[in-house]
């Protein structure tokens, strides 16, 4: 209860306040307000009951494609968020997709290398291209590097070895796809992480790709090529 | 795609709930005194390398408010401050309170190992007039994970009770408070002392001990009973960043305590925050179109004023200014103020992204020069190819970094493209403001400040503040300090000036030579002192070492808050030789050596540990001719300070902060004027040192 009547103190404070003729600069007391009531509003939404029930029906194939472009779904769990994203860049085989808010995940023949936006992003990587992940048993090294503690860049190494699993039907916004399912199983002394994919032609069609220690996985799908 | 917005929307809510994972093994947990250890006695274990922790405890009728930091992995200090209420409950007298200040430092000698105990040895109070004066040496050792046992041996508050002997002499009184009390440390009566921690879920601790400490003072005074050595209680841990303490003291008291618990080098939003960077604009390749590269775009007219536009036009959006754009066919330099971003390469990168959009094929070199207060800091050259080929590179920061060029700012290019209106440009803002003066003490209230840019480097500018809340001392009585009243009459500001202009000064900044940078500030300086301060600092780009020099003449102002020089009709010329180094890792020390407000002369020595996110702690001490009863209770000036970025909490993009300057006693001796805009602080941010640690942010 004090909690409550600290943030509407600060935002009594927050709202006299906010005023002057720096645009750029957000006030942080509006801010702080601001967060901690998203905050609250997520906790609320998460625990309430029945919270699931108020999300609207997901849009059918025909919705999307209808705006005759590329789109990339991205689910992440951890956050509980799910996007579907447009392509902002692209230089040969790197794509740059973008949500509308600033969050932007770039992946190389759809092998994802950076994020940003997310807050622990994946600021670059070393990874495999398609090809060595159709190759079962191939190895490779592979890095990924962050802001780690104190924004000084940080870096992951992994040995990986591929694992073709077999043919296997994956079915995306209505739409079925014959696909070959491999899975990327990397350690290091530390731990190990699994990425997974589902690759039709050379095309990864579905993928579970690990971004950081705090996001863990990115589910994507490209839905529209 | 109807659903995108409620996604995103979604996606961005989420991104605040982001933090640390649950702690797995066992807690290194403060007690009552905000240090490591059990109840109200240590440890011999040491928090994380930089915690910095905010403890408040009620212990009976006695209230301890205690900062700690963990200075380096093995040494940490604290900043305590104390009130025993119902103080004269027993001996009438004016005030029923009694209040303390108190330092501690503890060294973790060893650390825990397969069979080694954590060993710490620690001073507490160790330079104050011995009220909370204590010595130990404590060893602490985990078995499996969940039980800790911790034994150890005090000396002074915590030698007094079931004492087994002096064996370092007798303890002597304390003869020089607010000075360090070297011949008392480890003298007197020693005694044991003893506890266990045992973790019951990841949330729920127990704790027991047996305490050496009598609690003679508090006992003679009827605050305390003490029945048992024995205390107990449950700690319960909140996430990463809160635990509460509840426990039994001495069989007759209950305490509690809240620790706030910061990790300055993860932030606590989870990551560096704000919305993603547009890609780098890639030229076409110079073979597939050769007419691209063609530099004759230099020669019409519009071109200047068209670039800068467009530029300004995309710099806008990460809250980045221009000050000036100059080009050749085949450079460009910009010059830029970063209002929000509050990392130097990651403001450099957005600007270099921009470049790459706007400047046509031809510019391959980009020379972006960060400007603090109009002075252009440093200059940072890109070559545009690098920034082209590394984009989606694999560790493109170090990369990067290894081709980029870092100088001297140097003279803005006789070319420059004009201010497009920039100046003179006037700002102001009505913004809450929280001035603290000890833990849970201080203003709350609000600050109408405005500034008038005539050109880069001069400034009008000035602020009146009015408090809301306050609980700091406004008495409004003279101290009776024997020195000149230059700080010892706060109280008489605090009430007298309220509201009052705290500050109005005309700044003039520049840069004289290369590696030069210089100040000059006339007018309100600040809420006690009014004049003229001058400082020239020299500072290589990328030096650890720098060298400066500040004069300044000053009157002593009313406390009315106004205009006016009619009560003290004091005035001082006062003025410092610095030096300032950079250690590495994060740590700068400070000397100043010259002569003071008061006209006392002497030296300052201060160091500070600094994080490439902006957090900052520190502590200062300084000695002067002026003599310990002239100054006060502390002996000489000295305390601690720390800055906590906004951003860092919150994750908003701000380039704003919150901090205090914390001292046991506020006296006249050692007390300089404080001016706004001092160069090194202003412009060490764009210098390599400071660039280099979180470089990585360049692609941010």
């Amino acid at each position: 209860m004090t909690m409550n009547r600290l943030i509407a103190t600060f935002a009594a404070l927050a709202l006299l306040a906010a005023c002057g003729s720096d645009k750029s600069e957000p006030s942080p007391m509006g801010a702080a307000v601001g967060s901690l009531a998203k905050a609250t509003v997520s906790r609320v939404s998460g625990n309430g009951a029945g919270g699931q029930a108020k999300a609207p029906a997901p849009p059918s194939r025909a919705d999307i494609e209808k705006y005759g472009m590329p789109i990339l779904r991205a689910v992440i769990p951890t956050r509980g968020a799910d996007a579907l994203v447009t392509i902002s860049d692209q230089k040969g085989p790197v794509v740059t997709w973008s949500t509308t808010d600033g969050t932007t995940f770039t992946l190389r023949e759809g092998v994802l290398i950076q994020t940003r936006g997310l807050g622990p992003d994946l600021m670059s990587a070393a990874a495999p291209g398609v090809g060595q992940l159709l190759r079962d048993g191939g190895t490779h090294q592979r890095v990924y590097y962050f802001l780690g503690q104190d924004d000084v860049s940080t870096r992951r190494t992994y040995d990986c070895t591929v694992d073709v699993k077999g043919r296997e039907s994956v079915t995306i916004f209505g739409r079925a796809h014959a696909v070959t399912r491999v899975t990327e199983e990397c350690k290091r002394p530390l731990g190990t992480l699994t990425n997974e994919y589902w690759i039709e032609g050379t095309t990864i069609r579905k993928s579970r790709q690990w971004v950081s220690g705090l996001i863990g996985h990115i589910d994507f799908e490209r839905v529209v090529d | 795609m109807h659903s995108m917005p409620r996604l995103s929307a979604l996606l961005a809510l989420s991104t605040a709930l982001a933090g640390a994972p649950a702690v797995a093994e066992m807690n290194r947990s403060l007690n009552l005194n905000g240090a490591t250890g059990l109840i109200d006695m240590p440890s011999g274990d040491a928090q994380d390398d930089a915690r910095f922790t905010f403890s408040t405890a009620l212990v009976g009728s006695i209230t301890r408010t205690t900062l700690s930091f963990q200075i380096t992995e093995r040494l940490s200090g604290s900043f305590r401050f104390q009130t025993w209420r119902d103080w004269n409950t027993l001996f009438p007298a004016d005030s029923d309170k009694f209040e303390d200040r108190s330092f501690d430092l503890r060294y973790q000698i060893l650390k825990e190992g397969a069979y080694v105990p954590a060993l710490t040895i620690g001073l507490q109070d160790f330079t104050g007039n011995g009220t909370f004066a204590s010595e130990y040496v404590a060893a602490t050792k985990t078995f499996g994970n969940r039980l800790k046992v911790t034994a150890g041996l005090g000396w002074g508050r915590m030698g007094s009770f079931g004492g087994i002997g002096e064996p370092f002499g007798d303890r002597p009184e304390v003869s020089d408070p607010g000075t360090p009390n070297s011949d008392q440390w480890f003298r007197g009566e020693a005694a044991p002392f003893a506890g266990v921690e045992y973790k019951i879920t990841d949330q729920w601790t127990f704790k027991a001990e047996y305490s050496s400490d009598d609690y003679v003072l508090e006992q003679e005074r009827g605050l305390i009973e003490r029945d048992s050595p024995f205390n107990f209680g449950f700690e319960y841990q909140r996430g990463p960043n809160m635990r509460y303490g509840l426990y039994s003291l001495y069989g007759t008291e209950a305490a509690f305590v809240f620790h706030l618990i910061l990790d300055p080098k993860t932030r606590a939003a989870g990551g560096v925050m704000g919305a993603a960077p547009v890609a780098v604009k890639a030229r076409p390749a110079r073979a597939a179109d050769p007419d691209a590269y063609d530099g004759g775009w230099v020669t019409q007219a519009d071109a200047g004023p068209l670039l800068r536009k467009n530029l300004a036009k995309r710099l806008a959006v990460d809250g980045i200014v221009i000050e000036n754009l100059a080009y050749t066919a085949t450079t460009a330099q910009i010059r830029v103020r970063s209002n929000r971003i509050d990392a130097g390469p990651q403001a450099i990168g957005r600007t270099a992204r921009a470049l790459s959009h706007v400047m046509p094929a031809s510019v391959e070199t980009f020379e972006i020069v960060p400007v603090v207060n109009g002075m252009g800091a440093s200059k940072v050259t890109i070559r545009r190819s690098d920034l082209e080929q590394l984009e989606y590179a694999a560790n493109n920061a170090t990369l990067l970094r290894q081709r980029v060029v870092i100088t001297d700012a140097g003279p803005v290019p006789a070319n420059a493209v004009g201010d497009d209106g920039l100046y003179p440009k006037f700002r102001w803002g009505l913004k809450p403001a929280v001035k603290m003066s000890e833990p849970l003490k201080g203003d709350i209230g609000l600050r109408l400040s405005a500034s008038y840019d005539f050109r880069p480097g001069l400034v009008l500018s000035g602020a009146i503040y009015k408090s809301v809340f306050s609980n700091v001392d406004r008495s409004g009585e003279y101290s009776d300090s024997t020195l000149p009243h230059v700080r010892t009459d706060n109280s008489r500001y605090s009430k007298f000036a309220d509201p009052g202009l705290e500050q109005l000064t005309l700044a003039w900044y520049a840069r004289p030579a290369e590696d030069f940078y210089s100040r000059v500030t006339f007018g309100y300086l600040e809420r006690m002192h009014a004049g003229i301060s001058g400082e020239v600092l020299w500072k290589p780009v990328d030096s650890r070492l720098a060298l400066g020099v500040e004069v300044n003449y000053t009157k002593q102002r009313d406390t009315d808050g106004g205009l006016g020089f009619d009560e003290y009709y004091y005035d001082v010329t006062t003025g410092h030789v610095s030096a300032y180094y950079d250690f590495g890792n994060g740590f700068l020390g400070q000397l100043d050596v010259g002569k003071y407000l008061a006209g006392d002369v002497g030296a300052t020595l201060s160091v500070d540990r600094v994080f490439a996110n902006g957090w900052r702690v520190g502590a200062f001490a300084t000695v002067t001719n002026a003599t310990s009863a002239e100054f006060g209770e502390g002996a000489f000036d000295k305390g601690i300070r720390f800055s906590i970025p906004l951003t860092w909490a919150m994750g908003t993009e701000t380039r704003q902060s919150f901090g205090a300057t914390l001292r046991p006693y506020t006296g006249d001796g050692g007390a300089r004027v404080d001016v706004n805009g001092r160069l090194y602080e202003s412009i060490r941010e764009y210098h390599t040192q400071s660039l280099d640690p979180d470089w990585g942010r360049v692609w941010r």
